[in-house]
């Protein structure tokens, strides 16, 4: 499997000089992502793409080429194959499409393609795909165009049936600065599936978590064997869920049986989080990386009463409850408001407490609670701050300092949102010190996808 | 299993409520006390032994929807009541297949389904949820992919919007939770025991005393 990932080099065919040609944006990718191995462009005609000379007759490719990416018409993708089977080139990406997609019956190209792979025994992965984007290697396969330098480095292993959504979801969680340890389009999954990447990635030391974008799941069961078997988090977007059942249903049961229904209860039982869409995709990355919570209690705090209350009804939603908090830590806390004209209960209403020192007491007793498993802290943020509210703990870098500090001295997640400009959200989610989630209720939602995977998959106490 | 297979050589795409619950009977899953009758003789004879009240019902693998052509009679209360039933169901059905059904009456007033499906993509997948009339109307149901673990058989419990329905309410004692679980695990084995089991409701499935009791049944086999 290292050789999709770590090639020490590749060739790529179906390259032209032409500045139409797609084939050639597989090279320049690589180039830019900063592949350092060997790149053979192939194809049909001489020339020369970013910087390296086309090979016209495949056959003098040297020996101990990985990995060939392929994007030649449909029709010559098994002749294609099959030099690489002679040449020892054992594993590919075949991007190009027109497959079962295009025609699902009687495909002749497909049916040679797959006996070519077995006569060498060549891997692969696709067609109809883009294959692998590794920012660790500088590998990046895709012949549509997109700018490398965008995608983030990180923990995160993706898996994607899409090229479209791969693409945007690689810069979609960037923009969100969740950044990638590897990205696999996977396309019709005639050869290597999701299950196959998910054992890669389970022991992949630069994967914390794996996360999916699946349309459909060809061999649920097999796919089970590969989810229970992975430590590590696994986050899903399953897509094509709407009811087309077109058998007709003999019982009640196989009448309510939609994909959505089934897909979410094997998703609960095997500690699966369920994201709704790419977006939510960031969100469970962002909670996942936060300490693990361990119940169902949290605390709340609020610098503006009105959001106290929406963030009341988001843990009620999200099936979370707010247990009254100690009457001596109350008292306590109502100690230090100004007003002293609203009582405190939980949620708490910070509003008219307008120092830090209760705020940073407030969260240190929350945490240590042994009936709190973690905190919502909807906090507000103004470059005044430091002059407004005195301290140290004014400026972004060191509130999200002090965010980190706290989860990890109390092992328990603080899910972190800021009342403020959406520029400076930006600003604090670029220093990537400590997750920050764009509102409220997504903080709330953060932590309920987190729960999904814990509740099957305990930490260690 | 000897219902099954010889169900499969007579053609049949499904098993008549009777033979159902005798397949769940097998799976330890609680059916309710029943016997099948041909003549008036057996009637009399298996009302004595059951007890009113009692429900008299249609039994045959072609009949679908019993209640909308008219082939259930409950809450018979004594031989008289017993055998206009049985003529006008006796009538209806198939003399060669069919025969008439005399079940006890279980009292309860909570109806829960517990089914079985096969899924393209997961195998055998189990459902629990709100019964009778509701199952379809308000279609308040969970899956989970079998095997079940205790665990997952509970959860799938919890899951429905109408969980409360399981706990002690209106004077009701709260369900037993373990009993219905097994019931779920065992549905799940019988999917995985069974390839030919294509789909399987249970419904009614009728909280007596708290205790769930599989009521009516149906298993549709996959026509090889």
């Amino acid at each position: 499997m290292d050789a999709f990932f770590n090639p020490s080099s590749i060739a790529v065919f179906g390259v032209a000089e032409d500045p139409r040609n797609l084939a050639q944006n597989i090279v320049l990718h690589c180039r830019k992502m900063g592949f350092r191995g060997g790149i053979y462009p192939v194809g049909r005609r001489a020339g020369t793409v970013h910087g390296e000379k086309i090979i016209t007759d495949p056959e003098t490719l040297p020996r101990g080429i990985d990995l060939a990416v392929i994007l030649v018409p449909a029709r010559v993708v098994a002749d294609t194959l099959d030099i690489c089977g002679r040449k020892g080139i054992l594993h590919a990406v075949i991007s190009t499409g027109g497959f079962r997609e295009f025609e699902a019956v009687h495909n002749q190209a497909e049916t040679r393609l797959i006996s070519v792979a077995e006569r060498y025994g060549i891997r692969f992965i696709g067609p109809n795909c883009i294959g692998i984007i590794n920012p660790g290697s500088g590998l990046c396969t895709p012949f549509n165009p997109l700018r490398p330098d965008r995608f983030k480095k990180g923990p995160i292993g993706l898996i994607i049936q899409s090229g479209g959504v791969t693409t945007q979801s690689g810069y979609h969680f960037s923009d969100e600065h969740v950044g990638f340890s590897k990205i696999i389009s996977v396309g019709n999954k005639l050869n290597l599936d999701e299950t196959d990447f998910i054992r890669y990635l389970r022991t992949d030391p630069e994967t914390e978590q794996i996360h999916l974008y699946l349309e459909s799941i060809e061999n649920g069961r097999e796919f089970m064997r590969g989810v229970k078997e992975t430590p590590k988090p696994m986050v899903i977007f399953k897509s094509n869920t709407t009811d087309i059942s077109a058998e007709i249903a003999h019982s009640h049961t196989a009448a309510l049986a939609n994909n959505d229904r089934i897909v979410s209860g094997a998703f609960r039982q095997w500690g699966v989080v369920r994201a709704k869409s790419i977006h939510d995709m960031t969100v469970a990355a962002k909670a996942l990386r936060l300490p693990p919570l361990k119940g169902n209690r949290l605390a709340v705090i609020s610098l503006s009463g009105g959001f106290s209350v929406i963030l009341g009804d988001a843990c009620q939603k999200n099936g979370f409850t707010c247990p009254p908090l100690p009457r001596s830590l109350m008292d306590r806390i109502e100690g230090f408001r100004r007003g002293r004209v609203i009582r405190m209960s939980n949620p708490m209403d910070f509003g008219d407490i307008h120092d830090i020192d209760p705020l940073v007491f407030t969260l240190e007793q929350c945490l240590s609670l042994q009936d709190i498993d973690g905190v919502v802290l909807s906090f507000i943020y103004d470059p005044q701050m430091s002059r407004m509210i005195g301290g140290e703990t004014g400026g972004p870098e060191e509130i999200l300092r002090f965010m980190r500090k706290l989860c990890r001295v109390y092992h328990k997640p603080v899910a972190l949102s800021l009342l403020t400009e959406r520029r400076f959200i930006e600003k604090f989610k670029a220093l990537e010190i400590f997750p920050l989630f764009n509102d409220p209720e997504e903080s709330v939602r953060a932590l309920a996808l987190s729960r999904e995977h814990y509740r099957k998959n305990p930490p260690a106490p | 299993m000897e219902i099954i297979t010889d169900a499969l050589q007579a053609g049949q795409k499904s098993l008549s409520e009777y033979d159902s619950k005798q397949v769940l009977a097998a799976y330890d899953i609680p059916v309710a006390r029943e016997r099948l009758v041909r003549t008036g003789e057996d009637l009399l004879e298996a009302a004595q032994e059951i007890g009113y009240p009692l429900v008299l019902k249609g039994c045959d693998s072609q009949i679908a929807h019993k209640t909308e052509k008219g082939l259930i009679r409950v809450d018979i209360r004594n031989e008289q009541e017993a055998q206009t039933a049985f003529e006008h169901i006796r009538k209806e059905v198939n003399p060669e297949t069919g025969a008439v059904l005399v079940q006890e009456m279980v009292k309860g007033t909570r109806e829960l389904v517990v089914g079985l499906t096969r899924d393209p993509q997961f195998g055998p997948c189990v459902m629990f949820g709100l019964g009778g009339i509701f199952t379809e109307i308000l279609r308040d149901v969970s899956f989970r992919v079998a095997p079940l673990e205790m665990r997952d058989a509970l959860e799938m419990m919890g899951e429905i919007k109408g969980h409360k329905i399981l706990d002690a309410v209106r004077g009701m004692p709260a369900a037993d939770r373990d009993a219905l679980a097994h019931m779920l695990i065992n549905v799940g084995k019988i999917g995985l025991e069974h390839e030919v089991v294509k789909e399987i409701d249970i419904n009614p499935v009728i909280l007596h005393q708290g205790r769930p009791l599989a009521v009516d049944a149906l298993i549709v086999l996959e026509a090889g």
